[in-house]
């Protein structure tokens, strides 16, 4: 094909293909350049404007929920005060062997003889493709048709953990004085609709402003311009899981 | 046979040679820490208003080479801890070239408002060093 037809082409993606004809193409992907990413061949020759082939995602135009939340996280401002976490625990009554919040500690060497100290804020990521509501025998955890929120209905909970083993992010916790599985919920019921849907416990007792809370429909909103702002790399946790996680991380 | 005797000579030559760089010339001897010269040894770690910040004297006296009145007492108390009471002992005053950022303003030394992690230990650093809290009773 030319360059000239495959700038008329659209990316078709490789979601919809069946597996056979995907293991195929990949195979031609990397026979012809060696390099096979994300379903995008790329050439070593100049193919223009061909957005068919180089464009990847593309930004989205439309969110499924409305509210659409989301949190971002600018992960490089995250000093592990732990002030969300705490925030977290007294306004959501968290017990202290279970979180619906934490930060994970990682060391980056940055060079032979130093490393880089990292901190990252975890949460539920409210997956629009949740792997826990999908494992659940019996329907007590559940993606809000409304806000896209995975919440919970304690009473329906049996106990079984699954959504436990499903969740890529950890994100769950048997709670033993419930006798049920307990999760962030954004503070559905314990904050966020007292803030009139602005703000959750965690994002509002960041110091560092770490947290931004946000609907993703609302383009004047900090936390759509960050992911949307230019030569800023933004990226989820676990992306090979398929789950669309609903939490965004980036250096800001 | 002369020969064999020459080679096995030399042979031996080198291993005394290399154990004698091994042992000695091939370790740097490190300079002592003496805390009159350059401070306590132990970290300082703050832990207002967040938990917590450690503050090594070695890495700025010893080895980047200031001196006690680079910062003792016009900058920082001599006493430990007095500057961490203060209200204005925030990031913002750090910013406005207060306390540290009198010298990590980006110029002298990388600025205050970077590399947050670099002096951020925050709550795990601080129970690594003091050990964590006990759990709460249920």
């Amino acid at each position: 094909m030319k360059v000239k037809d495959l700038e008329k082409l659209e990316n078709e993606g490789v979601e919809t293909l069946p597996s056979e004809e995907r293991r195929r193409f990949l195979q031609f992907g990397l026979s012809v350049t060696g390099v096979f990413l994300g379903g995008t061949v790329l050439s070593l020759s100049s193919a223009g404007n061909a957005q068919g082939a180089l464009g990847g995602m593309r930004p989205a135009t439309k969110f499924p929920y409305s509210p659409h939340y989301t949190m971002v996280m600018r992960q490089n401002h995250c000093v592990d005060c732990e002030r969300c976490k705490e925030a977290c625990q007294t306004t959501n009554h968290v017990p202290s062997y279970g979180y619906r919040t934490t930060i994970l500690e990682q060391e980056r060497p940055i060079s032979p003889d130093q490393n880089e100290r990292i901190f990252m804020p975890i949460l539920c990521n409210h997956c629009n493709r949740p792997p826990c509501v999908r494992v659940c025998p019996t329907s007590a955890t559940f993606k809000d048709k409304e806000t896209g929120i995975v919440k919970m209905i304690y009473k329906r909970c049996i106990g079984c953990k699954t959504c436990m083993a499903a969740c890529p992010y950890n994100a769950r916790y048997f709670k033993e004085e419930n006798r049920a599985v307990d999760k962030c919920n954004f503070c559905y019921d314990t904050k966020l609709k007292e803030s009139g849907g602005k703000t959750t416990a965690c994002s509002e007792a960041c110091p560092a402003d770490v947290r931004v809370f946000g609907d993703l429909t609302d383009h004047t909103s900090k936390a759509y311009k960050l992911i949307h702002a230019p030569e800023k790399v933004v990226w989820v946790l676990r992306p090979e899981t398929g789950a669309l996680p609903n939490v965004f991380y980036m250096n800001d | 046979m002369k020969f064999n005797d020459r080679s096995a000579q030399s042979l031996l030559t080198v291993l005394v040679f290399g154990a004698v760089l091994l042992f000695s010339g091939g370790q740097v001897v490190a300079e002592e820490y003496d805390e009159d010269t350059y401070g306590p040894e132990a970290p300082i770690i703050f832990v207002k208003p967040v938990k917590a910040v450690d503050f090594s004297h070695k890495v700025h006296t010893m080895d980047a080479g200031l001196e006690c009145d680079s910062c003792h007492d016009d900058i920082f108390e001599m006493e430990a801890g007095v500057a961490e009471q203060n209200d204005d002992f925030t990031m913002k005053s750090l910013y406005a070239g207060k306390y540290c950022g009198a010298c990590h303003d980006g110029d002298m030394a990388f600025a205050s408002n970077k590399r947050c992690t670099f002096c951020h230990i925050g709550v795990k650093g601080f129970e690594r060093i003091y050990g964590a809290p006990a759990p709460a009773a249920h």
